[in-house]
């Protein structure tokens, strides 16, 4: 291509979306695209682009990718508009690609064959994704258009997942095999999470609060919260089942609370402990990094210390603080999926059973679901702190 | 009124402030000059009760400030810092309405008044109300931090070097502006600030201190034809004073007025009545003249001042 006129000089081929799409079109024609197993055990036979869609979807798959390979040299004032309509359409009708893929392959006498998705598949979706990530940052594209397109896309997923010519695929499968656990697990993971975050959340503040006005208190708290942090995970876990149990038959009263041993309870003690560190760090620092003349402006204009407090000094940590919860929030979505372990229950159960019977589908549908889940959280989460810094926000 | 009786304030063993009595008038601009680490800050910030002194009593309108509720003693005085102080997460007008907000205003009345300070200042409420701080160059953001401490009404303005972090010009236009907004409210300030040249341009009164103890009260003239001590001397400048004696003096003292005053051509680099005597004698060196115009406010030739009759009397 050569740089001629002035508008091509204007707008430079962009680098990274051939990149990556070169990288997804190799991919999808050398991998399979998606597998095809007698019943849950035993292992599948692959199919590659061709064989899994015919040469049509093959073709219009290459043409997808090649057009927007196109569309980021060519210099066209509106080329990153027209590649989110392209790639945004094509992350919401993958699921399709699957559904063709059944229908051609799927033997209809055999009631326990699946279909599954292959490592192409996977390499699509992965790709796709991270050019949407690069059009959106081109694109300067504001929050809530970005959260509608995720709408769109996860909307279109759930449907088509959810339609009869996907109900052979194994993670489809694997959910209705579960019927109401999935949500019972849902419901669960999110309980531990949130409720250890928020539980945190308050222990760190009112730490916090006391590392300010006590500076003999902050040596020993950080010290110890940090301490807490080194324990591996599983450790913690194992720990906090011998003292519990005792407690708990020592005082029948919380038996009845479900207190026991292994469950939630000690789950959650454990999930609390992980996020005190990120939560008193980031509270303790957000807080004394307030300058300190901010706070001797309102004292001496006559606000009394709870006003410095609420109008000055709590609104400009805000968003430090937020960002400790989104930390904190994050790992204590992926800790939860650990404490299945001591039958907490949550995601975690789907994978470790799912590791038992050797069955990758199942541990799929743990997996995923909590990544999604620790994703939804980071997003809300710096869309709240973004939205909390008072000029970013405006111009 | 102020009024400081032997008030002392220690940190540890040190004295910050050593037995310092101060009597300021109401609606005089009081400054208080020194070295930093002089305890001119201390001092300002006992008279709000930021900092409470370790002996001595310090008086407000005759009131002991130390039997008095701290909130509702500085509600009642303006505060400018310096790097302003803006809180970053209000807006402008936000800002300027704080202490109003404290003293539950009804929301019409607060609007009204931070229409009004904006304009005082100089700042258009149209363009600046809903900016945050950080979208202000240093000279608004300083504008808007005396807005705020005027937005009461108080009666006492303490200002703590509020124009020691912006550069020369805006410094110089920001004290122009204050001595106009001073003619306009007549508040009774006292003025913290380690430069002589502030000093002498904005006080009725300067207390100079060192050591935490004031070494000279006095008017700027006096400061400067009778220093108190050797270090009074050195910091006004031993061999600058005539030109400063003159900067204190305005052009109108010494000219020589028409009978009635002319209309003449107003060109925006005239000499006014109100511009200092050093201006008008720079002015007459530059351009070679023994004598100018002088104009007021209205751009009419009012008078004449020679060169002269500067050196003579000027000093």
């Amino acid at each position: 291509m050569s740089v001629t006129g002035p508008v091509a000089s204007r707008i430079p081929p962009n680098r990274v979306i051939p990149a990556l799409a070169l990288s997804a079109l190799v991919l999808v024609w050398l991998l399979d695209l998606g597998t095809i197993q007698p019943n849950r055990i035993v292992a599948g036979t692959g199919h590659g682009l061709l064989s899994s869609l015919g040469w049509i979807g093959a073709g219009l798959v290459t043409a997808v990718l090649a057009a927007s390979i196109v569309l980021s040299m060519v210099p066209l004032a509106r080329r990153y508009l027209l590649l989110l309509g392209l790639t945004g359409l094509s992350l919401a009708a993958l699921p399709l690609l699957l559904e063709v893929f059944a229908s051609r392959h799927l033997p209809e006498d055999s009631p326990y064959a699946r279909s599954s998705m292959g490592a192409g598949f996977w390499c699509l979706l992965f790709l796709l994704s991270l050019m949407l990530i690069e059009i959106l940052g081109r694109l300067k594209t504001r929050r809530s258009l970005q959260l509608m397109l995720l709408v769109f896309v996860c909307g279109s997923w759930l449907t088509l997942l959810r339609s009869d010519g996907l109900e052979s695929l194994s993670l489809v499968r694997e959910f209705n095999g579960q019927g109401g656990q999935f949500r019972q697990a849902l419901w669960t993971h999110l309980a531990l999470a949130f409720g250890a975050v928020s539980i945190s959340a308050v222990l760190a503040f009112v730490l916090a609060l006391k590392m300010i006005r006590n500076t003999a208190w902050r040596r020993p708290v950080l010290g110890a919260v940090s301490f807490l942090q080194t324990i591996p995970s599983l450790a913690v876990f194992g720990l906090l089942i011998a003292p519990l149990s005792a407690l708990s038959s020592a005082f029948p009263v919380l038996q009845s609370l479900g207190i026991r041993g292994i469950g939630w309870a000690p789950a959650l003690l454990a999930l609390i402990a992980y996020s005190l560190l990120p939560m008193v760090r980031n509270t303790f620092v957000a807080l004394t990094e307030v300058p300190e003349s901010l706070a001797d402006a309102g004292r001496g204009m006559g606000m009394t210390e709870g006003q410095v407090f609420f109008q000055v000094k709590l609104p400009l940590a805000l968003p430090v603080i937020i960002e400790g919860v989104r930390i904190t929030t994050i790992q204590a979505i992926g800790l939860t999926a650990v404490a299945a372990l001591i039958g907490a229950g949550g995601f975690g159960s789907f994978i470790f059973q799912g590791l038992g019977q050797a069955a990758m589908d199942l541990v799929l549908l743990g997996a995923l679901p909590t990544i999604a889940l620790a994703l939804l959280a980071d997003a809300l989460l710096t869309m709240l702190a973004a939205s909390l810094k008072p000029t970013s926000a405006r111009s | 009124m102020i009024e400081l009786r032997n008030v002392t304030r220690r940190f540890g063993d040190t004295v910050a402030v050593d037995r310092v009595n101060l009597t300021i008038e109401t609606g005089e601009v009081c400054v208080l000059v020194g070295s930093s680490g002089c305890g001119k800050s201390t001092t300002l910030r006992m008279i709000n009760h930021l900092l409470p002194h370790s002996a001595g009593e310090i008086l407000v309108d005759g009131e002991d400030t130390t039997a008095m509720n701290p909130q509702q003693l500085r509600l009642n005085m303006g505060y400018v810092i310096q790097g302003t102080g803006l809180f970053p997460h209000w807006t402008v007008a936000r800002n300027i309405a704080m202490v109003p907000r404290l003293l539950k205003w009804p929301r019409q009345r607060i609007d009204a008044r931070v229409d009004e300070l904006m304009k005082l200042l100089d700042l258009d409420p149209a363009t600046h109300a809903h900016k945050y701080p950080q979208q202000l160059s240093g000279g608004q953001a300083q504008r808007v931090g005396v807005a705020r401490a005027l937005a009461a009404d108080p009666n006492i303005l303490l200002m703590d070097e509020p124009f020691g972090a912006v550069d020369a010009i805006t410094r110089e236009n920001l004290q122009l502006e204050m001595l106009r907004i001073q003619r306009q409210v007549r508040k009774t300030t006292v003025f913290v600030t380690h430069d002589i040249d502030e000093a002498l341009k904005l006080a009725s009164r300067i207390a100079v201190m060192d050591q935490g103890r004031i070494i000279q009260h006095d008017t700027p003239e006096n400061i400067l034809r009778r220093p108190a001590s050797d270090f009074v001397e050195s910091l006004v400048g031993k061999q600058d004073r005539g030109l400063k004696l003159m900067s204190l003096r305005p052009v109108r003292d010494l000219m020589t007025p028409h009978g009635s005053p002319k209309p003449s051509r107003p060109g925006a680099d005239v000499l006014r009545e109100d511009d200092n005597l050093r201006l008008a004698l720079s002015v007459m060196l530059w351009q070679d003249l023994p004598q100018v115009a002088v104009f007021n406010a209205r751009g009419e030739e009012t008078g004449v001042i020679t060169r002269e009759r500067i050196i003579q009397e000027g000093a």
